[in-house]
């Protein structure tokens, strides 16, 4: 059967199979008895999927950089551990709460601060985490600048790293999964024209300040979500940690390493950095590793733009027009 | 509430406020006529604190001396950051963002270099003069923040006499009023850039200088400085170095005056909280065009 439409790439079904099989090898991975450490950097992996593919619903398909993801996770950190001593529910269960809760203050706070364009947004998003961290330094219901703890789950370290391995891996499927659906959706593609051209959206009846309001939402709710469960895993949260802007950046630059503009761009943003640093970290040193880092974000942003999804999409191009 | 307190509250922050001020307009100034939001401008100012330091340590140079060098080396640098870093940015589709990106980039290379070569230890600058206070009536008053802040309005100066004397730096206005009309008249827009940003950097090493005398550094403080450069440009109007100028001083009364009456961490709050306000209902800033 001749392709009819000589762009689309054939027989996905074939994809769908290799899709299927590397997501059960990834599932059942843990089982072989690998070290620890290596469950450990894939739980690093399945977070930063999921925190960048959730903050890629605003940041990459509105073009909305938001500094602030961080935010949304360490509300969503403190939720859970608050819950946890204060009634001893388990994470697994109030994580939702978590994204709940960060949910809702992105909504409050996103309804003034989404009516700021390009870098005005960007500096207010950093400007509130900065304040949401100094806030809760001296907050002492959550810890203040002693920071929080959570009590250990009473299993053995072994089994405890393959829970929570399975549980973000879960997640960053979820998400991720989600993110795909959103941006075939109409919901995506009237994002999408947002980040083309705002005002010509308007004009043609697109409720901008409302589909701004949910990307954000929803992204938060699910950074909660990440945090909370992710909170429980380290079993110790503090401001420093869940706040750090490094991890804010970490972010925008997994996803803009991937492409913004597609969901398979964080996933392979975060995938390829995550393992970069760790190579880096492992054979060349932990100093220069950030050096390296800062190095690729440049040399990224000079030679690949767009990310390396748009970049290897449009080699495909020039390659099919050189065959056809 | 004892007056003498209160006023010493006050000048201090205020003669602070004048040093920030130097620090921002660079980025000001290179926001404003390239588009480009230079997230790297503090680490450069650390930059050149840890040149005038070791210049006093190592050679024995007083710090005020070494500004002149400082501002040489970080001109030099800023000219080198343009060509390989900038330049090739501003040919993105989103230079705003495309900037920030690599500007980032550039922050995370060269705060580790920085830290790798002299460690996170934190650093001051020492001259014996700075040890001293100057004492009016019964008011007590740092000899390191006059110091300072008579260096940073001198720098100001410069750089206004610059955009607004020389012909170099009206070509630099003319680029950032209408680049295309710029460049009509004969104006090299890659060249007034090269020199737009590298004078940039070297304001902002200055200024490093200056912050080097009254507090101490260490390679990751320019995560703080950032701060306060994003807050007095905004509040100040992007691009106005007058205007940048004034907030600097009005942003170091406010400091002074709530530094008096709250404990010291509020005061942070305090500040952001009002740059928040600030970027919500008035973007464009104080003195803003």
């Amino acid at each position: 059967m001749e392709n009819e439409n000589p762009g689309k790439p054939k027989s996905s079904t074939a994809d769908r199979f290799i899709l299927l099989a590397v997501l059960l090898l990834l599932v059942v991975f843990p089982f072989f008895g690998p070290p620890l450490f290596f469950l450990s950097l894939f739980i690093s992996i399945f977070l930063f999927i999921s925190l960048t593919e959730s903050w890629n619903l605003l940041g990459g398909y509105t073009g909305y950089i938001s500094l602030g993801h961080v935010v949304f996770f360490s509300i969503g950190a403190f939720t859970t551990a608050v819950c946890m001593n204060c009634f001893g529910t388990s994470p697994f269960l109030t994580a939702i709460l978590g994204g709940v809760v960060a949910g809702g203050v992105a909504a409050i706070v996103g309804f003034p601060v989404l009516r700021l364009k390009g870098a005005y947004f960007s500096i207010s998003s950093l400007l509130l985490a900065v304040i949401s961290q100094l806030i809760f330094l001296n907050w002492e219901f959550v810890g203040g600048s002693v920071g929080l703890w959570y009590k250990l789950m009473p299993v053995s370290i072994e089994a405890n790293r393959v829970i929570f391995y399975e549980v973000m891996l879960g997640l960053a499927l979820l998400i991720t999964l989600v993110v795909r659906y959103v941006e075939k959706s109409k919901f995506g593609a009237g994002l999408i024209t947002i980040r083309e051209d705002e005002d010509v959206a308007k004009t043609i009846g697109i409720n901008t300040p409302m589909l701004k309001l949910k990307a954000f939402v929803l992204g938060s709710f699910f950074a909660g979500v990440v945090g909370g469960i992710y909170g429980y895993y380290l079993s110790f949260i503090h401001p420093d940690i869940t706040f750090n802007i490094n991890t804010s950046l970490l972010i925008l630059l997994m996803a803009f390493f991937g492409s913004c503009t597609t969901w398979t761009g964080p996933l392979l943003g975060a995938v390829v950095l995550s393992l970069a640093n760790q190579l880096i970290v492992t054979f060349i040193g932990a100093e220069i590793s950030r050096v390296l880092y800062g190095l690729i974000l440049i040399l990224v942003i000079i030679f690949m733009p767009n990310g390396m999804i748009e970049y290897l999409k449009m080699g495909q191009k020039v390659r099919k027009s050189q065959v056809g | 509430m004892d007056i003498n307190y209160f006023l010493e509250s006050v000048i201090s922050g205020v003669l602070l406020g004048g040093i920030f001020a130097l620090l921002s307009v660079g980025f000001g100034l290179t926001w404003g006529a390239m588009q480009v939001l230079n997230i790297s401008h503090a680490v450069f100012a650390v930059l050149g604190a840890y040149l005038a330091y070791w210049s006093f340590v190592k050679g024995g140079i007083d710090p005020l001396l070494s500004i002149p060098m400082v501002a040489f080396l970080l001109f030099i640098i800023g000219g080198v950051a343009y060509r390989l870093v900038i330049r090739p940015v501003t040919r993105a589709r989103d230079v705003l963002m495309g900037s920030m990106v690599a500007t980032f980039g550039l922050t995370i290379v060269v705060e580790n270099v920085m830290s790798g070569f002299w460690h996170p230890d934190p650093r001051l600058l020492k001259p014996s003069y700075t040890g001293t206070s100057l004492f009016i009536g019964e008011i007590v008053i740092s000899k390191a923040s006059l110091i300072g802040f008579a260096m940073a309005i001198i720098a100001i100066a410069l750089l206004y006499i610059f955009l607004h004397r020389t012909f170099t730096g009206k070509a630099v206005q003319a680029t950032w009023q209408n680049p295309t009309g710029a460049v009509l008249v004969g104006i090299n827009r890659d060249r007034v850039s090269l020199i737009t940003f590298a004078i940039s950097i070297a304001s902002a090493g200055v200024a490093g200088v200056g912050m080097g005398l009254i507090y101490s550094f260490y390679p990751s403080v320019q995560n703080d400085w950032t701060l306060y450069v994003f807050l007095l440009t905004i509040v100040g109007g992007v691009g106005s170095i007058i205007g940048t100028a004034l907030t600097g001083l009005l942003i170091g009364l406010i400091m002074g005056v709530s530094a008096a009456f709250l404990p010291f961490i509020w005061v942070n709050i305090l500040l952001f909280l009002l740059l928040l306000i600030i970027l919500l209902f008035k973007p464009e800033g104080i003195f803003g065009v």
